[in-house]
């Protein structure tokens, strides 16, 4: 295991020793306070693009499990941890953390004070990294000159559609970066669900006559994504239930005129109080996000908002006024995760079951 | 909140024994402090002399007397208390409140229970009817049979087939599973277990020794707000008892899925049995298997809890205080100390490892059968805090060793046959025993066969080894000791291997700068910045503890409770902190006793959470540069080491072998003083006996009786030779001389020896005042000699009083011995005002 | 034999929804009150006030009806037929508002026809709205419910048991067979 670096865009340079691919890589540094599943923070495509730092101080204890992945192809830029652990429990004794960061060609850095970077960056908000080989100008002339894509949700969403038979409710999936936690909640209520691709319009949609439709998580910015994303969301919106995640949340708030704007640093844990405001019950959740609906945009005539974070105060989840409509901006699938909310998607399907 | 409460009962935890030390009394004292804060009037039962809570509630308030059924309706009747709490008080409190409530005490006095509802009191403890509320809550249970014949336990067990477990139904004691593989283990335990049981009944199960033991500790309030405060990992499976295991936080070996599946069964069983406050359950998980089974439900404070509290850095005592009350979560005010939002809603995130190991008191009582079960044997436990496994447990094992120049024991003298045996039986040495294993080449497989303690843990102690070989590989090498530091090698050990003396190596670090980094313990993981008051070192880029002041004391903790005046010695040290921050100073802590009421978060300004070895006691130094060190008594080498390097090092508590001076080695009479330079002031003169009678030694004095058995006449003759002696013999502090009867009754002098730690605890219940207090403004050289004179001490007293070392014979299945004053695991005290509790039979 | 068909989180599910529903279908709660069919009606109709109230924050009225003395189906005492002895609680005008008619059963529908009638003796609401915690089929009047929690389709010989925390210490609808 040879010596490697995490260099910042602010000059900054830790030296750690290299584990996973030997790739020098460039993302958004982003960091999870999450104390477990490392596996499925490390293939949830919403870290396309981004190193993440694991606050988790040992990551790897427990090698890599059928039942935790988010993605198959995970596309984060690098994993950046204090101490990682060569275990592997799958069949053939085989399959570590480092192993399955090789195939897919992650590199990742152990040794690094992962704690003093969680407290730096709260001073300096995202910023970009790279993890590098040798830490010289040339390092950090790469670094400043890397601009990173805004295509993210293109990149990691499916091309094409796909089903997941079943005998349930006909759900139809819009994946932009999809983690597979939806999947698997759909597919323990029965649903029969069709993942389309982030494009598809509200006529490809509503071609499918489905019972209702979930707009995915993913990764990057909802601003990015073109005008006709929003236009399908407002058709769909008046036709059919429809439950919004995380990008899907925002991408439901702008829909409806409310704004959203980046976060200055991004937000991914599951310690937060989340207050439920119809019943003011407190839940946890896995958040993970780097945008944020702006309260004073909300149009109060058009949603109502159903949670918000007792941290930082955020707005984490929206409910249409006049449609069955509703989004939560935190991941209610866990994995990994509280199970708190996750009978989000029992109300859901109880939805679906007013309008048969 | 609830404001027809205006006045509470608290039950406290009585003496320490095996099965809970200091962590009841410390949660006791955090609640007393909540209370206080909203007004509420709590009055508190005890009579562990070296209860702190005790020390924190007015005298009238204070009910110095035994646990009973009879004692706490007395206090009922009399005082009229509007609530009962029965969470800080340990199974004693639960069993007594149980009893309180059957025979109708509560409801006819109006008294209601805080935190577990009366229905919920009656379940917890009785496994039958706690599995069919367990299972209504949606939670696996093990398929169980209660029996209260020894022939409907042999019937049952053969049904089941062995092994089974065998769990007393309301024991008095805190018990936990025996487990037995054959028919004549059963008779023999069912036959205990119906002793202990209030029911005379027994449950038996099916075992499941060998499945991984995970623990959860949350809480709740009224509106069912819960939040979970942490997961500990039982390294040890099932079959040795979690308190006698050793215990990881935050768990590190199970997948998301199992944790979420655990905290969802947790949060249904305390709806189920709507608690509020903390609560503390346990699971049995199959590790392959995806399966799991409750096994144990605590709705109060313990080990577990915290140690939950001192890893995460969240007051769960404090909060659930609040609980207790009806007051929301939501609307809980943390202390000013807890920076993180001020809100108990934030769901600690660790970004360390806590490593918790027991300590065992065999080397005190040889004769006690040393192999580890159900039945839990330890007195106290040491935790080691990390930012890797391997340096979390190398911590908490410096810290479980004693060895005075920080060196682990070695196990190379065992046979390869021992090994074998030990690992599937194992000892206390348990962990010493792994590594040496290891060292031998077994394999991970093999020994996770042998031990079912998960791989992982083999493969970071089997790193430990590749460092332990780099570090002897390289001697004075820089990199070598850069990895030993990062993974927890203390400068000690490094010295050992290399053959050299310990200020070598650490001016290798200085000129390398391989410096420690102090890193917050606190429950954001570094998300919210702020600064919290709990440290532990590591070797990384940032160091986030500075000098707190100028004018700071470091305080060194005894570390894990043992035998002896160990369990005073706690007591001792928090109220030296207080008396320090009374005199002004800001007190540092260095402890790593995870139930030790002075290393809670408002006894001192800072606490230190690391080994109390000579190494990291100088990189403490180093940045705060403290005017006063003080060291304890027994901690002989580095006292020496200390005052070598002309640190301002000061021995408090005292020393308790040192400067003893006996003319023979046995007395019947104890005279205790305070001695200054100007003056000496009697305290008390008491008759001392053993545990059973006369004392033929010294060391089997373990119980003083007030006033003594003399007349006006000897008491003056003592007291006029006590004068003249130390005018002959220059002593300060507090002294015990020793006389003893002559074949002519008249009182010959036998001896002088530095008051004893429990005997100072006692002065200081029995005077009303707080001689430790006393002895660390003697130390600070803050004495008075024109107060001294008028303190309001009257040897003369006729108040009758007395204090007896309380052992752990019963609890380790020894017959019943005379206890030496090295083997008391806790004391009790008790006074005149009720005349018929003194020298009440031990009812253990 | 009792079966439980809803538990206590998909009673609360359930009532969430029908709020969100309530919202929907009148626009918001301008001149919404609300009338619960005692027993169990009436805790149902203070769970939904209370959700309305934390969503909007703005007050909901909540009444209390006891339609016994207008049951078609159930014989009364004579002494009884003084139309101010009422047990009902409605301390709001009803007259050009939009009730909220709130029940846990639906059933043969004749309790919604007494309940209507009692409301029409108060006053002239503007329109009356139906919500049921559980609709289980059987109706003998065209009565129709507007938000339903669950839809149970149940034989005749079961009884459905619907418990409320309020006074049944539980949240729980139970088929039972008898």
């Amino acid at each position: 295991m040879a010596q490697r670096f995490l260099i910042l865009e602010d000059g900054s340079a830790y030296p750690g020793i290299g584990f996973g691919a030997g790739a020098t890589t460039t993302g958004e540094i982003v960091f999870n306070t999450s104390m477990l599943g490392y596996q499925e923070i490390i293939t949830n495509q919403i870290y396309h693009n981004q190193l993440i730092v694991f606050s988790q101080p040992i990551v790897g204890s427990i090698g890599i499990a059928h039942d935790g992945y988010e993605s198959i192809l995970p596309t984060t830029k690098g994993v950046v941890v204090r101490d990682v652990t060569a275990i592997s429990k799958n069949r053939q004794r085989s399959l570590s953390l480092d192993k399955f960061l090789k195939q897919h060609n992650i590199p990742g850095i152990s040794g690094i004070d992962t704690r003093h970077l969680i407290r730096k960056l709260q001073q300096t908000g995202t910023i970009k990294g790279s993890i590098v080989d040798v830490a010289d100008d040339h390092a950090f002339d790469q670094l400043h000159a890397t601009v990173l894509t805004n295509q993210q949700v293109a990149q990691v969403a499916t091309p094409r559609p796909y089903p997941n038979p079943n005998q349930g409710y006909n759900v139809v999936v819009i994946d932009f970066g999809l983690k597979h936690g939806i999947l698997r909640q759909l597919s323990k209520r029965d649903c029969n669900v069709t993942v389309l691709p982030w494009q598809a319009t509200a006529q490809d949609i509503i071609n499918l006559d489905p019972d209702g439709v979930i707009l995915s998580t993913g990764p990057g910015s909802p601003l990015d994504l073109p005008q006709s994303v929003l236009e399908m969301i407002q058709t769909i919106q008046q036709r059919m239930p429809l439950f919004a995640i995380g990008l899907g949340h925002e991408l439901f708030a702008l829909a409806n005129g409310s704004e959203v704007s980046p976060l200055k640093l991004a937000h991914h844990g599951a310690n937060h109080p989340i207050r439920k405001i119809i019943t003011n019950e407190i839940i946890y959740a896995m958040e993970g996000q780097e945008f944020v609906v702006n309260p004073d945009s909300v149009n109060r005539d058009r949603l109502i908002t159903t949670y918000v974070d007792l941290i930082d105060g955020s707005i984490q989840g929206l409910r249409h006024r006049d449609y069955p409509a509703f989004s939560v901006q935190f991941f209610p699938d866990g994995a990994p995760g509280p199970n708190d909310s996750v009978d989000l998607f029992d109300e859901f399907m109880e939805i679906m079951g007013t309008r048969e | 909140m609830d404001n027809t409460i205006q006045k509470i009962l608290i039950i406290g935890g009585g003496p320490t024994e095996v099965g809970h030390e200091t962590e009841l009394d410390a949660a006791c004292l955090q609640v007393i402090q909540a209370f206080k804060k909203l007004g509420i009037r709590p009055l508190l039962i005890d009579n562990n002399p070296f209860s702190a809570a005790l020390e924190s509630v007015q005298p009238t308030n204070m009910f110095i007397q035994a646990i009973t059924v009879e004692n706490v309706q007395r206090i009922i009747e009399r005082e009229q208390p509007d609530a009962i709490l029965p969470t800080v008080g340990g199974v004693l409190a639960i069993s007594v409140i149980q009893e309180l409530q059957e025979n109708g005490v509560l409801a006819d006095n109006g008294v209601q229970t805080l935190g577990i509802p009366s229905d919920a009191l009656m379940d917890i403890n009785n496994p039958d009817r706690l599995n069919r509320i367990l299972s209504e809550a949606g939670a696996p249970v093990i398929a169980t049979e209660t029996v209260g014949t020894l022939d409907e336990a042999v019937n049952v067990a053969a049904q089941i087939g062995y092994p089974v477990i065998v769990k007393p139904i309301a024991p008095r004691i805190d018990t936990n599973r025996i487990l037995c593989d054959n028919e004549a283990e059963l008779i023999s335990a069912v036959t205990r277990g119906f002793a202990w049981s209030r029911f005379k009944q027994c449950v038996i199960e099916q075992s499941i020794v060998g499945y991984k033991e995970v623990e959860l500790v949350s809480i709740r309030d009224v509106m069912g707000t819960q939040v979970l405060v942490a997961g500990l990992e039982n390294i040890d499976p099932i079959g040795i008892h979690s308190g006698d295991s050793m215990v990881v936080t935050p768990t590190l070996t199970l997948s998301n899925a199992e944790y979420q599946e655990l905290r969802d069964a947790a949060f249904a069983i305390n709806n189920q049995f709507n608690f509020t406050g903390v609560v503390h359950t346990h699971f049995a998980l199959h590790a392959s298997q995806d399966r799991f089974y409750v096994t144990k439900v605590t709705p109060y404070n313990d080990r577990g809890t915290s140690l939950a509290a001192v890893a995460t850095g969240y007051p769960i005592a404090y909060v659930a205080a609040n609980l207790y009350l009806n007051q929301k979560i939501t609307d809980v005010r943390l202390p000013e100390i807890y920076h993180f939002k001020q809100t108990a809603l934030l769901e600690p995130s660790l970004d360390h490892v806590v490593v918790r190991i027991p300590i065992w008191p065999f080397e005190d009582i040889p004769n006690a059968d040393q192999h580890l079960g159900t039945v839990m044997k330890s007195v106290g436990s040491t935790i080691g805090v990390g930012r890797s496994m391997e340096e979390a447990i190398l911590k908490a094992l410096r810290s479980s060793q004693f060895s005075p120049q920080d060196e682990l024991p070695s196990m190379s003298d065992l046979s390869d046959t021992q090994i074998i045996s030990q690992l599937i039986h194992p000892l206390s040495s348990r962990i010493l025993v792994l590594i040496e294993a290891l060292r031998r080449g077994y394999q991970v497989d093999e020994l996770n066969e042998l031990t079912k303690i998960d791989p992982f843990y083999f493969v970071k102690l089997n790193h430990i080894l590749t460092i332990e070989e780099q570090i002897r590989q390289q001697p004075m090498d820089v990199t070598a000791l850069q990895q030993g530091r990062y993974y927890g090698f203390g400068d000690g050990m490094i010295a050992r291997i290399w053959h050299t003396d310990i200020d070598t190596v650490r001016a290798l670090g200085q000129s390398n700068h391989i410096l420690p980094t102090y890193k917050g313990i606190e429950p954001s993981a570094g998300e919210l910045l702020h600064s919290p008051t709990s440290y532990y070192s590591t070797f990384e880029f940032e160091n986030e503890s500075e000098q707190i002041s100028d004018q700071s004391v470091l305080v060194l903790g005894r570390g894990g409770n043992q035998l002896g005046p160990n369990a005073s010695a706690d007591y001792f040290t928090t109220e030296m902190l207080k008396q320090l921050r009374k005199s002004g100073y800001k007190t540092i802590i260095m402890n790593t006793n995870p139930n030790a009421g002075s290393l809670s978060a408002t006894a001192s300004d800072k606490q230190i959470i690391d080994p109390v070895q000579l190494g990291d006691i100088m990189n403490v130094i180093e940045i705060e540069h403290p005017v006063k060190i003080f060291v304890p008594g027994n901690r002989h080498y580095l006292t020496r080491e200390l005052r070598n390097r002309h640190y301002p090092v000061s021995v408090l508590p005292p020393d308790q072998e040192k400067r003893t001076h006996l003319e023979t080695n046995h007395a019947e009479i104890g005279l205790d003083l305070f001695v200054t330079p100007g003056h000496i002031v009697p305290i008390l003169v008491s008759d001392l006996q053993s545990d059973q009678g006369l004392a033929t030694t010294l060391d089997q004095i373990t119980l003083m009786r007030a006033p003594a058995s003399i007349d006006e006449t000897q008491l003056n003759r003592l007291l006029a030779h006590a004068k003249e002696y130390l005018a002959e013999h220059k002593r300060t502090g507090m002294v015990q001389l020793l006389y003893t009867n002559d074949t002519t009754n008249q009182l010959q002098f036998a001896g002088i020896r530095p008051t004893r730690l429990t005997t100072i605890a006692y002065l200081n219940k029995v005077t009303g005042i707080n001689w430790v207090r006393m002895l660390v403004r003697q130390a600070l050289g803050e004495i008075r000699e024109d107060l001294i004179a008028t303190l309001p001490v009257d040897i003369h007293s006729t108040r009758r009083s007395q204090v007896r070392g309380t052992f752990p014979f019963k609890q380790l299945q020894l017959p019943d011995q005379l206890g030496l004053t090295t083997q008391e695991v806790g004391a009790r005290i008790s006074f005149e005002s009720l005349p018929e509790l003194i020298d009440e039979p031990d009812n253990k | 034999m009792a079966k439980v068909v809803v538990d206590a989180m998909a009673m609360q599910r359930a009532l969430t929804r029908i709020t969100y529903e309530i919202i929907e279908h009148n626009k918001g709660i301008d001149g919404l009150v609300i009338l619960g069919i005692k027993t169990r009606g009436i805790y149902l109709a203070e769970r939904i006030a209370n959700r309305l109230k934390q969503l909007e924050n703005a007050t909901v009225p909540v009444g209390e009806l006891d339609v016994t003395k207008y049951r078609d189906d159930i014989e009364h005492d004579s002494t009884e037929n003084d139309p101010k002895v009422t047990v009902s609680k409605i301390d709001f005008p009803i007259t050009d508002k939009k009730v909220i008619l709130v029940d846990d059963v639906l059933y043969t529908g004749r309790t919604i026809r007494a309940a209507m009638s009692a409301i029409m003796d108060l006053g002239r609401p503007q329109q009356i709205n139906l919500a049921v915690l559980v609709d289980r089929g059987h109706r003998e009047l065209p009565i129709r419910a507007d938000f339903v929690g669950k839809n149970i389709p149940s034989s005749q010989h079961e009884r459905i048991k619907v418990s409320v925390s309020e006074i049944d210490g539980q949240d729980s609808v139970e088929i039972i067979d008898r």
